[in-house]
């Protein structure tokens, strides 16, 4: 898979593109790791370019969303096509993240 | 012959990858659904990495046969492992509505096959694990 990421203000946003599985998740793991060890606290994630994610994908975000509880600090998603919806349905994960339809609609309020 | 493809694979979870591309090559071949392709990717993804990581834990070497048919209204998965005997569809279905905190995704990944899937099976034939899954290409 491939990631992207962009900072605009101080919010980072993170284009994951490909598949979110077994396979690519460390990888995806890594790169968020990353982004939190360097301070950043608003993330946005687009799901745009997604094809799928898996268990293994939604353990990363997961660890991700612990970590990025409190006071200053925001998880968005965006962009999620029908089997990622499905996915985020199915686990509850649409409940306990905040996911939105665009970019723009994520930034709003950040 | 039916349209489909079949594959072997080790114990290995890189060699998922493989079947992934055999199963995308498969999907355009055939002009199915991206949402039925894409569903068919996560489930695989559950059933091959819970078979290497666990169904062949302590043990060298093992393999897993995966056969994609398809039907005239649906995709049929049959996978065949070497394996442990391990019914994955005999594990109780994840709490998915606690809090983030609470959370865990242990069970996650077969509680997705069995919802994603229209059907699925497990048998025990021999010294095989065999699954059975099939996903409808229209209505859900």
């Amino acid at each position: 898979m491939d990631i992207a990421t962009r900072s605009q203000n101080d919010v980072t946003i993170v284009a994951l593109v490909g598949s979110l599985d077994s396979k690519t998740s460390p990888q995806a793991q890594q790169a968020l790791d990353g982004i939190l060890a360097g301070g950043g606290r608003k993330l946005l994630i687009d799901f745009t370019a997604l094809d799928y994610i898996s268990s293994a994908g939604l353990r990363v975000l997961l660890g991700t969303a612990k970590r990025l509880s409190g006071a200053g600090s925001a998880l968005r998603l965006f962009g999620l096509n029908e089997t990622v919806r499905e996915v985020f349905q199915i686990s509850g994960f649409s409940v306990i993240f905040a996911v939105f339809a665009t970019e723009a609609d994520a930034l709003e309020g950040l | 012959m039916r349209p489909g493809f079949r594959m072997t694979i080790g114990a290995d979870r890189r060699e998922i990858a493989g079947v992934n591309a055999a199963l995308a090559e498969f999907a355009d071949a055939h002009a199915l659904p991206a949402s039925v392709r894409r569903s068919l990717h996560v489930v695989l993804d559950e059933l091959l990495s819970n078979t290497i990581v666990y169904g062949f834990a302590g043990r060298e070497g093992g393999e897993v046969t995966v056969e994609a048919v398809l039907r005239a209204d649906r995709v049929c998965i049959t996978l065949t492992d070497d394996g442990r005997p391990f019914d994955p569809f005999g594990v109780a279905a994840p709490d998915t509505a606690l809090p983030v905190e609470q959370r865990r995704i242990g069970g996650l990944g077969i509680h997705l096959v069995r919802r994603m899937m229209d059907e699925v099976s497990y048998d025990r034939r021999g010294d095989r694990n065999v699954v059975v899954l099939a996903k409808r290409l229209t209505g859900g």
